[in-house]
């Protein structure tokens, strides 16, 4: 099971309200590269895999990114948090305050409702692991366009501490993806041949 | 020392640690047997308990589901007083 | 046809194959601090890679 922890991973103090870039950030909740993708992927893909080692992994990366969901909630709630009407209309959001008001939606900066179709969970733990590689390679593209559209420190900071775990995870799952295949090597390598017992046993 | 620094310090140094602990954990879930990946991860560990023990017992229960210590006549979890972690930093 | 040897074979198996992508094992050095490691997003200088926009944006 789950255990709440009352505390943020990363310190998210922003101080200038921004709908513009609040609404660009609603890309790593509910778009196709963000976090709630990231964390569903992994937490459906570790019921399969075949070794400790893999189940242990996307377990413990799926729970960070769950971390990382309430991260990017916090930045676009202190973002968005008692803007009027106007704002949003200043913003061009007017669209986004008739559908949801203040309401955090898990849907793209483009208002598309978040979907599993966003994620892949096959038999084959070496293919899923190839996905996530490059799942975390366009979810830190992905950091980087945000990171180009703002100035605030307050929303660098929490941006840059995310894209860095990007490169984390990539390194790990790349670990992983050494480890599966050696895991299939020998087990292609050394699977004993049943013609073998079978004239053993005369 | 950890007696005097303020909430939102100890919250830091909390965070701080608790960062190490998730770090070395992955770290640890493809390499199981580097010993002083462990030795550190037990380190942290051993620090992060006694921060955490001592923020339960000044601010209220960090963890629910009979996970973290509680006192008092009311339960601290939904104190209307108290931010969640979204809402920004715990300055009081 | 070649025949081969299990030598050959051997030395085969341990390198690197086609059509697999390899990442080199990390070894465990060149930490940060316990209290600097949450503001770089990692404990591990190796793998720290900062990012820095290339437009920078006028206000």
């Amino acid at each position: 099971m789950w255990i709440y922890e009352k505390k943020l991973q990363v310190p998210v103090n922003i101080k200038r309200r921004d709908l513009k870039m609040a609404n660009a950030i609603f890309t790593q909740f509910g778009g196709p590269n963000g976090e709630l993708a990231a964390a569903l992927r992994y937490l459906s893909q570790r019921v399969n895999m075949p070794t400790s080692k893999s189940k242990g992994l996307l377990n413990d990366i799926g729970t960070e990114e769950l971390a990382h969901v309430e991260v990017i909630q916090a930045i676009i709630y202190q973002l968005t948090k008692d803007a009027t009407p106007q704002e949003f209309i200043d913003a061009g959001l007017q669209g986004y305050y008739g559908i949801w008001d203040g309401g955090i939606f898990p849907s793209s900066p483009l208002g598309e409702p978040f979907t599993t179709a966003y994620i892949n969970n096959v038999g084959d733990p070496i293919a899923n692991i190839y996905e996530n590689l490059a799942a975390e390679e366009k979810a830190r593209a992905t950091y980087e366009q945000l990171l180009n559209l703002t100035n605030d420190p307050d929303i660098i900071k929490p941006l840059s501490f995310l894209r860095q775990r990007e490169i984390i995870h990539f390194q790990r799952f790349g670990e992983l993806l050494d480890d599966l295949q050696l895991h299939k090597q020998m087990k292609t390598q050394f699977r004993v041949p049943k013609i073998y017992f079978e004239t053993d046993s005369l | 020392m950890d007696q005097m620094l303020s909430r939102q310090d100890l919250m830091r140094k909390i965070q701080e640690l608790s960062f190490c602990a998730v770090e070395l954990n992955l770290f640890l879930d493809t390499h199981p047997s580097d010993a002083q990946a462990l030795q550190d991860y037990s380190y942290v560990l051993k620090e992060l308990q006694q921060l955490k023990q001592n923020y339960n017992q000044k601010y209220g229960p960090l963890l629910g589901f009979g996970e973290a210590y509680v006192s008092g006549n009311y339960w601290k979890w939904v104190a209307e007083d108290e931010k969640w972690p979204w809402e920004g930093d715990m300055v009081f | 046809m070649i025949t081969p040897n299990i030598e050959q074979y051997l030395k085969h198996e341990s390198a690197p194959k086609l059509a697999q992508a390899y990442i080199p094992i990390q070894m465990y050095r060149n930490l940060f601090n316990v209290n600097e490691a949450l503001y770089h997003g990692t404990i591990f200088r190796e793998l720290f890679q900062p990012y820095k926009p290339s437009h920078p944006l006028k206000f």
